[in-house]
């Protein structure tokens, strides 16, 4: 209904930020919805998005995050592909009695070269390749490169002229920051001394180890300082040279001048004249990773290899949350006139869901059971991270700390009353095979509010009051929360595997459109 | 426009019957006509030289001026190695030789088109210009560039058609022979 415009239904993330529901995640842990600004990016594979090899990470950051084999044409910003052209060789006479000596048992039916006398009259073909772009034509020709006997591989890298000065500069940075690293070692080696299990008789004395050894007379066994590489500082200078004689007086041909997505696109040197183009190696590009600040759970995690677009773990808000959708406005919108909206659920879980429309935030004692359901998810975290196998890998993985979460308040930007709804109703549970059922549902006593039922779905007529004071073509947009309850199946206590059930709240807010003129 | 077709096929020009040909129209020897593409010569001759393509959909058409007349020296000429691609229009004022002009781009009338040009794929020109030669057009923003090689030749491309098209498709007779019309005059 709303493919590929902006929904008008938004749900707040726990952050407080608004988005549709298919920008949402949904952390089973915490359980808290998650949207892409709150939760932690991790890159989980780097890949060519041409030739589809999957590159590690290691490889990737030698390679300068580029693909070894593919290339994107400097002029256009396409993928370059490679061609192959046949050229005539012209062989010595000693190659072509190999090549007749050759020829002469393949069969009679080849007639006899005609160049028998002639030896430059027998062609022979060799390939070569170039690159060429299949959008502007480019070639690797246009710039005088030379065509390649193997596809690939081969192409030269373009190293622009400051080249030594940028790798000396990366030289000089990384010494600096080994340096910074080893004396912030030093530091807190310093600053906290070594908590031996027995008291030693050095430590009541006063005696140190380097006390002791510059009284004999050594000298101090301390780690030789790295030094920074010395290097040549870059020089101020007013000089920047003249303009060319010729810039006022010869007409600018702009055809032989880059462009500035060219330039940028060949950062090292950027050029600006057309002929200096080079082909750029292309950038390599990743699968993410999102993982819950809160709880370190992974909320997405892609299937490793580059060609598989599937998901090992994927926690979208559309498989958890019920997807609140709008129909309609029963009347014109009109400010302070009363109207009703028809919203349409749907369940996409296993189990049947409670929901109930609130328009004021849920009484206090439901708040606390959703926190201790948190707590004691938190609970089983930690038992599970305390293992010693875990905490092994999560020294070496420096992953980003879990962060206290900040309450943030959802602004509220509605500016229309609902009237909530006066009972909970029940979505039943999502059944693939019941879409293609015949039988008619039994008519069953429903509250009024609703309108219609199928399988998981269920429409209900919502009143409101869009405010009195609204201006002609306003959005008017209402917000309210949605109680749902959730089956938690995620068993961390191993006592109990029985799933849990919690009532959570969503916050959703819905534009109904523009308001219209009063008549 | 003369109220009868004058369509002048050379010998080895493959032109087939389902095309959409309509005025005084010659083709060159070894042209390549797919079905349903179409020549409209509403304003004059057209006149397509030797070894051109033209591809499925392909328009082209050389229209009547506002207030204009049908007249027979307002001859739309278009050189050799001529490639139009599928679905292109094409209604420039003159054509040289060794074009591409690809899918679905628009030529208006008013341009002209030298030699060794390609018009990308989509690109509309609706602006009456002279383009330079060797001029490659490109991309969502019609940039310009120059060619410095020259593009491919064709020959491989026509030679695979003229021996696969008559397999399929029923053709045009050759009805012209130019060493035949000169021993007529």
């Amino acid at each position: 209904m709303s493919f590929m415009q902006p929904s008008p239904v938004k749900y707040a993330c726990s952050c407080g930020i608004l988005n549709p529901i298919n920008k949402l995640f949904f952390c089973r842990h915490c359980p808290k919805l998650r949207c892409g600004f709150c939760v932690c990016h991790e890159i989980e594979s780097h890949f060519c998005s041409n030739c589809l090899e999957n590159i590690p990470s290691s490889e990737a950051r030698h390679k300068k995050n580029c693909c070894a084999n593919c290339f994107d044409c400097p002029c256009c910003q396409h993928t370059l592909s490679a061609r192959a052209a046949n050229v005539p060789v012209v062989r010595k006479t000693e190659e072509i009695k190999d090549g007749e000596s050759k020829e002469s048992p393949s069969g009679a039916a080849t007639p006899p070269a005609p160049g028998s006398s002639k030896p430059s009259a027998i062609p022979t073909t060799k390939k070569i390749y170039y690159l060429s772009c299949l959008s502007c034509r480019w070639t690797t020709r246009d710039v005088g490169i030379p065509d390649q006997g193997v596809a690939s591989g081969t192409w030269p890298d373009n190293e622009c002229l400051y080249q030594a000065r940028f790798n000396t500069l990366v030289d000089y940075y990384q010494s600096i920051v080994l340096q910074e690293k080893q004396e912030k070692m030093e530091f807190l080696r310093r600053k906290a001394p070594k908590q031996h299990k027995f008291p030693s008789l050095t430590d009541r004395t006063g005696l140190t180890v380097s006390l002791i050894r510059r009284q004999i007379g050594w000298h101090d066994k301390s780690i030789p300082k790295t030094k920074a590489i010395s290097i040549t500082p870059a020089e101020v200078t007013a000089d920047v040279g003249g303009l060319p004689e010729d810039i006022f007086t010869e007409p600018l041909n702009l055809r032989n001048i880059t462009t500035i997505a060219q330039r940028h696109g060949q950062p090292g040197d950027q050029p600006t004249a057309v002929s200096n183009l080079y082909p750029q190696r292309r950038s390599l590009w990743i699968k993410r990773s999102l993982r819950c600040r809160q709880c370190e759970h992974n909320l997405i995690k892609p299937e490793y290899h580059p060609t598989s677009i599937k998901y090992r773990i994927q926690l979208f808000a559309s498989y958890h949350v019920p997807e609140v959708l709008m129909v309609r406005c029963e009347q014109p919108l009109q400010p302070g006139k009363s109207n009703a909206i028809l919203l349409k659920f749907s369940n996409p879980t296993m189990y049947d869901m409670t929901i109930r429309i609130l328009s004021a935030l849920p009484p206090e004692e439901e708040l606390i059971t959703s926190e201790a359901f948190q707590q004691a998810c938190k609970i089983n975290e930690e038992a599970v991270t305390s293992s010693p196998l875990v905490r092994a890998i999560g020294l070496t993985l420096s992953r980003q700390n879990s962060t206290r979460e900040v309450k943030r308040d959802v602004e509220d930007v509605s500016n229309a009353e609902i009237v909530p709804l006066e009972s909970e109703f029940v979505l039943s549970q999502r059944d693939d095979s019941k879409e293609f059922d015949e039988d008619v549902q039994l008519p069953t006593e429903e509250p009024k509010f609703i309108v219609w039922r199928k399988g998981n779905k269920v429409l209900i007529r919502l009143q409101f009051t869009p405010a009195a004071d609204l201006p002609p073509n306003t959005d008017v947009v209402m917000g309210f929360f949605m109680q749902y309850t959730y089956v938690n199946t995620v068993s961390n206590a191993s006592e109990k595997k029985e799933p849990t059930t919690n009532a959570l709240h969503s916050r959703i807010f819905i534009n109904a459109g523009a308001t219209e003129k009063a008549d | 426009m003369p109220s009868e077709n004058s369509i002048k096929v050379m010998p080895k020009a493959v032109v087939c019957e389902e095309s959409n040909l309509r005025g005084d129209i010659t083709f060159s020897a070894g042209c390549v006509v797919h079905p349903s593409a179409t020549v409209f010569a509403e304003a004059g001759p057209i006149i397509i030289g030797e070894n051109c393509i033209l591809e499925e959909y392909t328009t082209i058409a050389h229209r009547l001026q506002v207030g204009a007349r049908w007249d027979a020296n307002n001859i739309l000429s278009i050189g050799t190695h001529n490639v139009f691609e599928v679905g292109c229009t094409v209604e420039a004022t003159r054509i040289g030789d060794k074009n591409v002009f690809e899918s679905k781009c628009y030529v208006g009338p008013g341009v002209t088109v030298p030699s060794g040009c390609v018009i990308g794929a989509g690109i509309r020109m609706h602006t009456a210009q002279l383009l330079p030669e060797n001029t490659i057009v490109y991309g969502q923003q019609a940039l310009q560039r120059e060619a410095i090689e020259k593009q491919g030749s064709q020959t491989l491309q026509i030679d695979f058609l003229r021996k696969v098209l008559p397999n399929y498709h029923h053709l045009r007779k050759p009805n012209h022979d130019p060493k035949k019309a000169r021993s007529v005059v």
